[in-house]
């Protein structure tokens, strides 16, 4: 394989990746712009819809089937979730929030770990084997329904959010809770909808990606950590979130392929910490200034 | 401090209690207490950092896994002997939460959490990828026990005294700080950050204390751990011992001291309970199995006892008057 087809190689599946956080990180900025959670359960949704259209496809139903029952069930998880362990709060604090998240996420992986084992599952692809080939470098049709995923969910979203009504008002409350509900919006009833909708996204995310990458009741931490470095990277918009998104996948894409494979998974936590710190430096500076 | 002698009398019998458990107590039941005295005083310092200092740091795991590190590969490959491999590891750990620590920690909130949780997760798959310096995925095999001189520690019962004469050392150590000047700054700035610089408390700079000292008591119960177990593996410090951990502060009570102690107390014996009996039902039993019952005790707790068992037991105590355990929203 020459360099050129290895780099066009690598690029595919970095931005195969970069689609797959863009999604995840879009499902977490929707929680987190209505409800102010940080819901780390994101990435087990991701994992329970792969698992939970393997465990119905086994069970002898076809493959729509399944992946139709399994989305329905991950958006009942997310409404059971939302419903039982994060209204009820008493007193609710960012600190609070996410530790009833990582606690539920680690009752979600745990009880699929009891039910399915820890052995890997796949699903077959959608649309059959073929290798689509392209300047020396060869990819399976699965990835195009990959990128097709980002792009179907972006554009819907953009519309839903800028055409509707209903999505205007997702909008406002996400800009100002309180003036939101004053004007006539019903927030709790937006909170539910935000919750089954991030659940089902990420598990249609779980269930797109299964025929690439497997999947197994341990893959959601990580997965769902890269899609919240893209969303915080990103701003919590969509179009940073994507942007982000796709340049984290290309530059895990690249180390995975010239550096180590092993260290790519490192390398999306490391530049959120950056991020992170930098921009502290820049607020921090710019304060400084301003009180001197 | 009002009411001392209560206090004292509540520490001799608590010294008392400890002390005499294993004249009377099995040796199943001394490794348990074992395990107690460790994720105890690991949960205490938690605790502080979460509830008391209001320092939202998930990476605690993380310095306790340094530590064992790096005293435990000190000691196996015969650098120096374990009481100087913790003393060095716990430097190593105070160092290492200072170049991080000072950065990080002007991050507030969800940054904050998300980012030492980064930490951990960067540093669990650092300690499997690192082959030839931590023994990758397998982890660190053959470390002798502990010793000092030609005293060597063998039995569970030396660990026993050893590891709660730790444990209690951090508490007593902690219950004077935060009684202190520094302790009362730390609380005041947990409440308001602005309000307290106004008051001179240099806040980044105790944030920076309090997160390094933490750190270093982790680092110290790690090196211990790691002697009693006499192996370590990455995994071993990762989300898993997080959830414990958080399960730890959260049933006890992070706003007293003692409360994390009191957690890891229920936890432990829970998980004992779960083994025994739950075992022969569930097909296979590890941290993450674990983790489904703490997880949803979490949540119980957090729903219906916000204060944890010891704000439940101050309300008790103090009859409503001064009710301590209740997180301010």
């Amino acid at each position: 394989m020459s360099f050129f087809s290895q780099v066009v190689q690598y690029t595919l599946s970095g931005l195969t990746a970069g689609s797959i956080y863009a999604v995840i990180g879009i499902c977490w900025s929707l929680v987190y712009l209505i409800t102010k959670v940080l819901n780390f359960t994101t990435g087990e949704f991701v994992m329970l819809g792969g698992m939970l259209t393997w465990g119905f496809h086994s069970a002898g139903f076809g493959l729509l089937p399944s992946l139709l029952l399994a989305v329905a069930c991950a958006i009942l998880i997310a409404i059971i979730l939302e419903r039982v362990a994060i209204r009820p709060v008493r007193y609710p604090s960012e600190m609070t929030y996410m530790m009833i998240t990582v606690a539920a996420a680690s009752v979600i992986k745990g009880v699929v770990l009891l039910v399915w084992g820890s052995e890997t599952r796949t699903i077959e692809p959608f649309f059959g084997t073929e290798v689509i080939h392209l300047f020396g470098a060869t990819m399976t049709s699965q990835v195009l329904c990959v990128f097709g995923l980002l792009v179907i969910v972006t554009v819907g979203l953009s519309l839903f959010l800028n055409r509707t009504l209903f999505g205007k008002a997702l909008r406002a409350s996400s800009i100002n809770l309180t003036g939101a509900s004053l004007m006539g919006i019903n927030i709790s009833r937006f909170r539910l909808l935000c919750f089954g909708l991030a659940g089902s996204l990420a598990g249609i995310t779980g269930i797109v990606i299964t025929p690439i990458t497997f999947t197994g009741y341990s893959i959601g931490m990580l997965t769902g950590l890269k899609g919240l470095v893209a969303a915080i990277v990103g701003g919590w918009t969509m179009t940073g979130t994507t942007a982000a998104a796709l340049i984290l996948g290309l530059l895990e894409g690249i180390c995975a392929g010239f550096v180590s494979a092993g260290l790519k998974d490192v390398l999306a936590l490391l530049v959120m910490i950056l991020f992170l710190i930098v921009r502290t430096m820049k607020f921090a500076s710019r304060l400084g200034r301003d009180a001197r | 401090m009002s009411g001392t002698w209560r206090t004292k009398f509540l520490w001799i019998i608590l010294v008392g209690f400890i002390f005499a458990i294993p004249l009377v107590a099995g040796s199943y039941v001394i490794s348990v207490m074992c395990f107690i005295a460790m994720f105890g005083g690991l949960a205490v310092g938690m605790g502080l950092l979460l509830e008391q200092a209001g320092i939202f740091s998930l990476a605690h795991p993380t310095w306790f896994g340094l530590g064992a590190y790096v005293s435990g590969g000190l000691a196996v490959r015969g650098i120096a002997p374990p009481w100087l491999g913790s003393i060095i590891g716990a430097v190593f750990v105070g160092l290492v939460s200072y170049v991080i620590g000072a950065p990080l920690l002007r991050l507030k909130g969800y940054y904050l959490a998300c980012a030492t949780f980064g930490l951990l997760i960067i540093v669990e798959i650092s300690l499997a990828q690192l082959g030839s310096l931590t023994g990758g995925h397998e982890g660190l095999m053959g470390i002798p026990p502990f010793s000092v001189g030609n005293f060597v520690l063998e039995t569970d019962r030396h660990y026993y005294y050893l590891s709660w004469a730790l444990c209690l050392a951090c508490l007593w150590f902690l219950y004077n700080l935060m009684g202190s000047r520094m302790g009362r700054a730390v609380k005041s700035f947990s409440d308001s950050e602005v309000a307290a610089s106004s008051m001179g408390v240099n806040v980044p700079r105790l944030k920076l204390k309090v997160f390094i000292l933490t750190a270093m008591m982790a680092s110290l119960i790690g090196s211990v751990y790691t002697f009693y177990l006499r192996f370590t593996q990455p995994g071993i410090f990762g989300f898993p011992l997080l959830v414990e951990l958080v399960t730890m502060v959260i049933i006890g009570g992070g706003k007293t001291l003692y409360g994390p102690l009191l957690g890891a107390f229920v936890v432990m014996w829970l998980r004992e309970l779960i083994h025994m009996y739950l075992g022969g039902l569930l097909p296979r039993t590890s941290a993450e199995v674990d983790a489904i019952f703490f997880g949803l005790l979490i949540i119980v707790i957090l729903i219906f006892m916000p204060g944890g068992l010891a704000g439940w037991i101050d309300r008790f105590v103090y009859g409503g008057r001064r009710v301590r355990g209740r997180p301010q929203s």
